[in-house]
């Protein structure tokens, strides 16, 4: 999806600098590489990886509400968003299934970055709309990139006993 | 002056050369500030350490001093690049220590020399989307043969090295190619994540050329491994082939023989397969009797259940009834208002069916339904009132069942109810008909109206019944002795006899009653016909002449008809020009009293007739004037 949009709406006009430091979820204490992930504790790592579910929760719909509203609604874009938030939803459901199975003495906190981004999506310049897109996608690619290594890692560790 | 002029001119010459002399010193030299670099690739083959490679820009003759600062997204220290060795000339190689996934790189290349120095542009690198990994590894293949099964060529290799499969960090997807050595496109297999592959379909004899490469989850393919080669042996062989060949053979033999089968006897075969969809049958129709027309022997031979279906029988419906219990009996057709001076229509006895079988053309149904008294007061006060029968003959029907109060009286239905509304008018052209409304009038109505209406029915009934023949059975008697009945007159004698007695020698007035509907039940809705010889067509409704017809009260277990008149003229039926209209309740008050009188009536009425018994409304007028 970030790639139908980029070569849509915005290559090569240098909107990845203004990418830097605009995700909202950059405030989650997650591992960047592989040694920080295996030291962090199973529980730890299912909790943040719900957090990170839990934030992306409005921004999709937002996304999908903004974008469906737009009058040349792209198709292929809207029909990705539509099926990332469901399958976003589905994924925190069965995450949180699996911790309060395995984990049930987690206290339910609903600790999660909040996503506040709806203005920028919403104004009138395009320049500044389009940017906003392009952050919002840019930072839902990574995340959802981080979700699937760390889910990944975690199905070695516990499955597999780290020998996939 | 001149002097300073050329003191001026000399001056800039000088410098001018001068300047000449310092470039031509410098081109000559080659001596230049460096051109732009250019950061062209980075890579990442394990997601934990990644290479950058820059190219150089135009050279400026000096020696020039390329170096990479970068800095990470979130933090604001520049870093300068540790390692410009591993990755070969031009390059900058991140270790595991400096590797960060989802964090995006900012950095730019400096080159320098004597001369000066310029800035690449800033590079945006994220680790997690530059993911090349190396070619896999230790491609191994070979032909396996086994004994009991198909031989097949069996490849296997390794991942490459330096990427952590187990931790699940890494995940690699793998594909594999082949093709013979002279040919020119390559067969391409995906794999999938597994390590291995097995090839069955492979020219004996050939030298094949396989080659592997992979993929991690998000990233770009690796490049091709190396070729290996294999030799496949000439006796490969493709132990399929006799076999399908002979199974091929055999299935044109077979498909041969079918065509020639179903070409000789084509037809009985397709009937085989796909029989016939068989056609409506209707029991005792004969197809043959219909295209001679002689619908009445068609109809008779159907019998006449549950014809016409009830639900359209409304459009059927048809003015009057036909009472007559067997097929060979058949009432005068008459409708006084057509041939008023025909006083004598011809009338000979169909031997066949009426369309209006009422009865059903058995007793034994008649008795069956008549039995069961029906308590079913309002299904048939419906305003639709049969159009006055243009042609004469036309069969109807007689559901001696006239509209009641208000349930209390339970219905009478006769069996040939159903029959009522043979839609057969066009076909049967002989049909009699008996008015009962007038009798149920009478029976009900004051004096005066039904005496008037009397008279004029009973010049009709000698009409009629002059022409009507002798009947065998009782039922026509019957009939007779509705159809003369006298209103008025003090007829203490039963006038439904069987046969002997002829109501012609009566001056009793016929009074008639139309039916104008037929419920599913059987019940009869009646309409009290209009004495056209009356002189005036179309009567105007007037209260005290509207119709009262008698509502069939209930069944006497011998079948006999128990009438009781309908005290609330809401009947539409009652009136006969303007079937949809309301009618006033008249006949009310009448009924009303005449009611208590009625019930008393009924064993007096009887009449007994092969098997059918009536009643003589004529009975009951006595009862209530």
């Amino acid at each position: 999806m970030f790639s139908e949009f980029d070569k849509r709406y915005t290559h090569g006009r240098g909107f990845i600098t203004r990418t830097i430091n605009s995700c909202h979820t950059s405030s989650l204490p997650t591992p960047e590489d592989k040694e920080q992930a295996q030291q962090i504790n199973q529980k730890d790592f299912l909790s943040l990886i719900v957090s990170i579910l839990r934030s992306w929760n409005e921004p999709l719909y937002h996304l999908v509400t903004e974008v469906r509203g737009m009058q040349e609604a792209p198709e292929a874009i809207l029909s990705k968003a539509v099926e990332i938030e469901e399958q976003t939803k589905r994924l925190l459901e069965g995450m949180e299934l699996i911790v309060s199975q395995v984990h049930p003495e987690t206290k339910e906190n609903e600790i999660y970055p909040v996503w506040s981004g709806l203005p920028s999506l919403q104004m009138a310049d395009e320049e500044s709309r389009l940017s906003a897109y392009y952050n919002l996608l840019h930072c839902l690619r990574r995340d959802s990139h981080k979700i699937d290594n760390y889910l990944k890692l975690l199905k070695c560790r516990i499955i597999h006993n780290n020998n996939c | 002056q001149e002097k300073a002029a050329n003191m001026k001119e000399n001056v800039v010459s000088a410098t001018v050369f001068t300047l000449l002399l310092f470039l031509n010193t410098c081109l000559l030299n080659g001596q230049l500030p460096p051109g732009k670099p250019e950061i062209f690739k980075c890579r990442s083959p394990n997601k934990e350490t990644f290479t950058c490679w820059w190219r150089p820009g135009t050279d400026g003759g000096l020696p020039t001093n390329y170096s990479l600062t970068y800095h990470r997204e979130g933090e604001t220290l520049t870093h300068e690049c540790p390692d410009y060795i591993t990755g070969g000339p031009n390059s900058c190689h991140f270790g595991k220590q400096y590797t960060s996934m989802w964090r995006t790189y900012i950095m730019m290349v400096n080159a320098t020399n004597q001369m000066g120095s310029s800035f690449s542009d800033e590079l945006y690198v994220d680790v997690t989307y530059i993911v090349q990994p190396d070619p896999p590894l230790e491609l191994t293949v070979e032909v396996k043969q086994p004994e009991d099964r198909k031989p097949y060529l069996w490849m296997k290799w390794s991942p490459p090295t330096l990427i952590d499969l187990k931790t699940g960090w890494f995940t690699l997807l793998y594909e594999i190619r082949l093709k013979p050595e002279k040919a020119a496109e390559w067969e391409t297999h995906f794999a999938g994540q597994q390590t291995e592959f097995k090839i069955l379909s492979l020219h004996p004899g050939q030298k094949y050329l396989v080659q592997v490469r992979c993929k991690p989850d998000h990233g770009y393919w690796s490049a091709w491994s190396p070729a290996t080669f294999i030799q496949i042996p000439s006796d490969f062989i493709m132990n399929d082939t006799t076999v399908w060949i002979s199974v091929a053979v055999l299935s044109a033999v077979i498909c041969l023989i079918i065509v020639w089968a179903v070409a000789l006897k084509g037809y009985s075969m397709v009937t085989c397969i796909f029989p016939p969809v068989p056609g409506p049958k209707i029991k005792g129709f004969d197809a043959h009797l219909l295209e001679k027309g002689k619908s009445e022997e068609l109809l008779s031979a159907l019998g006449c259940q549950d014809f016409p279906p009830t639900s359209d029988y409304e459009d059927l419906l048809v003015e009057y009834l036909e009472v007559d219990d067997s097929e060979d009996q058949h009432l005068m057709s008459v409708h006084s208002k057509e041939h008023p001076s025909q006083g004598m229509k011809p009338t000979y006895l169909d031997p066949d069916t009426d369309s209006g079988r009422g009865s059903c053309d058995s007793p034994s149904l008649l008795s069956e339904k008549c039995e069961e008294p029906q308590a079913n007061p309002s299904t048939f006060y419906d305003p639709e009132v049969i159009e006055k029968p243009e042609n004469p003959e036309t069969t109807h029907t007689w559901d001696p069942q006239c509209i009641s109060m208000e349930g209390k009286i339970p219905y009478f239905h006769a069996g040939g109810s159903k029959c009522s509304t043979w839609p057969l008018i066009q076909h049967n052209p002989r049909s009699s008909y008996h008015n009962i409304t007038d009798v149920c009038e009478l029976a009900v109505g004051p004096a005066d109206a039904p005496a008037t209406l009397l008279d004029e029915a009973g010049k009709d009934a000698l009409k009629s019944s002059q022409t009507i023949k002798s009947r065998e059975d009782g039922k026509a008697a019957q009939q007779r002795e509705v159809e003369s009945f006298h209103s008025k007159t003090d007829q203490d004698t039963p006038w439904l006899l069987p046969q002997e007695k002829t109501p012609f020698g009566s001056a009793k007035p016929l009074d008639y009653v139309e039916i104008h509907k037929v419920n599913k039940d059987g019940a009869l809705s009646l309409l009290p016909k209009q004495r056209e010889n009356s002189g005036q067509p179309e009567k105007p409704r007037a209260p005290e002449n509207s119709k009262e017809y008698a509502k069939v009260s209930g069944v006497m277990d011998n079948n006999i008809l128990v009438l009781v008149p309908d005290p609330h003229a809401k009947n539409v039926a009652c009136f006969e020009e303007s079937a949809k209209e309301a009618p006033p309740s008249l006949e009310q008050n009448q009924a009303e009293k005449d009611l208590a009188n009625f019930t008393a009536t009924p064993s007096k009425c009887r009449i007994q007739l092969g098997g059918l018994d009536y009643l003589d409304p004529a009975c009951f007028t006595h009862s209530f004037h």
